[in-house]
């Protein structure tokens, strides 16, 4: 194999390195290496297992794959190559899961087949199945867009189901007799077998909410991804006004109000409830009832977060007869809709990779910051960020070429059940490139707020100008984006970065170079994408109106935050005025973070200080577990699986409603 | 007048979020209140124009406010300057929702007509009232410290001259 990298010829710093990686897997030596994913415990032995996979993997990718301007852009600290683990052997990134093909026609996981399910029950196991067996077809996250649409036929088979025992058990009909399509939305059934309608009803209600809180449980405790990690699961509902999908949505939300086990608030999945006018926004809509119980949910438990299909970005491609066609996204915000290709919906294609600008540092050296000029150097700023962004393009199409010549068989589940679109139809030793190119490549970017700093000396928030040029910047890296997908014929597409692993590394090395600078790199992260900084006090109205154009922007996927304080649970009006405040502003995707607390000793939830209100134990005593988001997740107790950069950026943010 | 705590955005004084704007001096000095330092009339910062005309501009620029709570200490004790702020308030901001809270009981202030307390009493839209009662405290209630503390619509509690209660919007 010839050393690409000639950054490093030395072979004996290669060895060097090389057992220096193992020696610190081994130790835990490096805490924000093991905790780079916060639903990773990297402390664990399979943690420690999968990190000597992982790091080996990036250290072979970059002396040996990636071409040496990649390299080089890595080394300047200005490209971030994600999950660069997964680069040599072409793994692909995310996937919406057509949930509704996989359980109609039944699947085969490899060890062997699945029949279609005949009851809601069965339908639930079997998601979180083909979820577990999507989950290490790649590496990213799996996301079901429209499950109540998915699930709803299965709802039907038991309704009918116990429809026909019960006309049999209250002698009210023929078990057997043509009814024509039973379902429960059927008031003539209903008036005709009032007895056995009201049974079918019961009955369908508490297997369907049985169903959804075994769903959940499994979800939060299937550790079957590399690593000991749970699959990162995401799943969009709201939109189905059939009595069966309404109840799908309903029994979920329940199961996530009611929690795991003991009561606690799941981790996983991550729930979206897609907000559509004229469905569930006002109070003649249908689902109207499900929105108001989805803020409730999300008041108690974190989860739903909320997407807005009728944000102009989304709804262009809006087919109300096609669910596939709603706006979704997966959890952590990647939004997947268009295809030069023509496929526009969903399910049967994801992101396949992205690289993140490191804009902080671009607007350093060419800002005012530093004392080295009057006046930011935009022409020299603009030169520089092209250069990098056609760096990172060529990253991206390198590992897209990579990623082509993989064979079918290499990702297994996903192509051979057609999980994504077509593969059903390639042989085991197919390469997949011509599938691929329905997904996206994207280019992401971090620290928009900074970058402001670092150039004009205030940021986005601060000023009126700066916000322009601020929304121009983003422009230019859309249009940039909008371009390469011409050139290239693929869909190029510009994020705003989750940026997990990422909001400390850039910082952490940028301060190596330029010290502490104020209000620009005196924080352990960088400020997440476009978002105005979170330690910046900004009343949340104006928060959502400066945020919400760079959503327009942002065609791989974005997300606002608001920061509650108090115990939102209290205050529905509060809670459901800023998500409809938000939607209003078109907001693409959104969510309200706020505190929840949890003791351990009595199980009470809320907000905790030092004691607990409801059993008055002092947290020197018991155990507080403090639950907060983190780019989209929620983790377990932010204390002891979010990375330094993350803990940081939680102790600093701004909250609303004091 | 002295104000001790504004926050712009709240949500825990009030139905959806609100304007939290608390004035100094109390003298029911209720056993376990949960900030006795608000007593004093001298406490916190000097109530200046500028200040009334900063927090009602912040008032005025939000959209997303549902109204404004007026706490203390206790209001009732600064009836008229809580006044006049009040119509200097909706001259500028229009028809703004307050709710207020105050030690008096509703029936007590129903028994001062023709008082700057009455006069107070009635410009404003919701009253959270009633002392702070120790052995009454629950932490699980909206809005207010102790069970016997309640949340009462004012123009209609006037008019029918007995206390309606307050009814939230959305419930969970």
């Amino acid at each position: 194999m010839a050393l690409l990298n000639r950054i490093y010829t030395d072979q004996e710093q290669m060895l060097d390195e090389v057992i220096h990686l193992g020696e610190e897997i081994v130790a835990s030596s490096n805490l924000d290496a093991l905790r780079e994913n916060a639903n990773l415990n990297g402390e664990s032995f399979s943690g420690k297992m999968s990190k000597f996979g992982s790091e080996y993997a990036k250290w072979y990718a970059n002396h040996f794959v990636m071409p040496n301007h990649l390299v080089q852009a890595i080394q300047d600290n200005i490209v971030y190559v994600h999950d660069l683990d997964q680069y040599a052997i072409g793994t692909t990134n995310c996937i919406f899961i057509p949930f509704d093909k996989l359980l109609a026609g039944g699947f085969n996981t490899g060890n062997g087949s699945v029949r279609p399910p005949n009851s809601i029950m069965t339908a639930m196991a079997l998601v979180a199945i083909i979820f577990q067996s999507q989950q290490n077809a790649q590496y990213g996250g799996v996301s079901a867009n429209k499950l109540d649409y998915d699930l709803a036929p299965y709802v039907s088979k038991s309704f009918v189901k116990y429809f026909r025992k019960g006309l049999d058990y209250f002698e009210e009909g023929d078990e057997a007799a043509d009814l024509g399509e039973i379902s429960m939305g059927r008031s003539d059934l209903q008036e005709q077998y009032p007895r056995t309608f009201k049974y079918a009803s019961k009955e369908t209600e508490s297997e369907t909410l049985q169903a959804a809180e075994s769903l959940i449980h499994n979800l939060n405790t299937m550790s079957s991804r590399a690593g000991g990690q749970i699959p990162f699961t995401s799943i969009n509902y709201g939109t189905c006004t059939s009595p069966e999908g309404q109840l799908v949505i309903q029994s979920l939300l329940k199961a996530t109000m009611r929690g795991l086990g003991s009561g606690e608030t799941p981790v996983f999945p991550i729930q979206i409830f897609k907000c559509k006018q004229g469905v569930n926004q006002e109070k003649e809509d249908p689902n109207y009832h499900l929105f108001l119980m989805a803020a409730e949910c999300s008041a108690k438990r974190l989860y739903p977060n909320f997407a807005n299909l009728d944000a102009p970005l989304n709804l262009q491609y809006y087919d109300p007869a096609n669910p596939d066609t709603e706006f979704a996204t997966m959890g952590c915000r990647t939004r997947v809709l268009s295809d030069r290709f023509g496929r526009n919906h969903l399910s049967g294609k994801g992101n396949l990779s992205f690289n993140t600008i490191n804009l902080v540092k671009l607007g350093l050296e060419h800002g005012i910051a530093l004392g080295r000029r009057r006046e930011a150097d935009e022409r020299g700023f603009y030169r520089e960020l092209k250069h990098y962004m056609d760096i990172a393009t060529d990253g991206l199409l390198h590992r897209f070429e990579i990623q082509s010549r993989q064979k079918a068989k290499a990702s297994d589940f996903m192509m051979r059940e057609g999980v994504w679109e077509g593969g059903e139809h390639l042989s085991p030793d197919d390469q997949v490139g011509d599938l691929l190119k329905h997904g996206s490549l994207s280019i992401g970017f971090i620290g928009l707020a900074e970058c402001m700093k670092a150039l004009y000396g205030k940021h986005h928030g601060e000023d009126e100008e700066v916000y322009r040029k601020a929304y121009d910047l983003i422009s230019y890296m859309r249009k940039y984006c909008d371009e390469q997908s011409k050139r290239h014929n693929l869909n190029i597409t510009l994020f705003a970065t989750p940026a997990e692993g990422l909001s400390g590394k850039f910082t952490k090395r940028d301060r190596a170079v330029y010290g502490k600078v104020s209000e620009i790199v005196d924080r352990e992260y960088y400020t997440n994408s476009f978002h105005i900084p979170v330690y910046y006090t900004i009343s949340a109205a104006k928060k959502i109106e400066l945020e919400a154009p760079f959503h327009d922007l942002c065609n791989a996927g974005a997300i606002s935050y608001i920061e509650l304080d108090g115990n939102a649970r209290n205050n529905p009006a509060a809670f459901i005025n800023i998500v409809k405040f938000a939607l209003s502003k078109q907001v693409s995707y959104f969510s309200i973070n706020h505190p929840i607390d949890r003791c351990t000793s009595c199980g009470y939830e809320g907000i905790i200080g030092a004691t607990c209100p409801s059993c008055g134990q002092h947290e020197n005593d018991v155990h507080i577990r403090r639950l907060r988001r983190v780019t989209g997740y929620l983790t377990g107790d932010y204390q002891t699986r979010f990375n330094a950069a993350k803990q940081a950026e939680v102790r600093d943010r701004v909250k609303h409603g004091i | 007048m002295n104000i001790c705590g504004y926050y712009p955005e709240s949500i825990n004084e009030g139905e959806g979020l609100r304007a939290s704007i608390f004035i100094s001096g109390c003298r029911h000095r209720c056993p376990g209140c949960f900030s006795p330092a608000t007593w004093n009339f001298k406490y916190g910062e000097l109530f200046t124009e500028e200040r009334q005309a900063e927090i009602i501009l912040d008032i005025k620029n939000n959209p997303l406010l549902s109204g404004v709570s007026i706490l203390g200490g206790d209001p009732f004790f600064s009836a008229e300057e809580v006044n006049d702020f009040i119509d200097l308030l909706r001259q500028e901001a229009g028809p703004v929702p307050i709710w207020i809270y105050t030690g008096y009981t509703f029936e007590e202030l129903l028994a001062m007509p023709g008082t700057p307390e009455f006069g107070l009493l009635e410009r404003c839209d919701v009253l959270v009232d009633g002392r702070f009662i120790k052995n009454l405290r629950d932490p699980s209630l909206l809005y207010r410290g102790s069970s016997n503390q309640r949340i009462i619509r004012i123009s209609e509690s006037l008019a029918a001259q007995k206390v309606i209660d307050w009814e939230p919007l959305y419930s969970f």
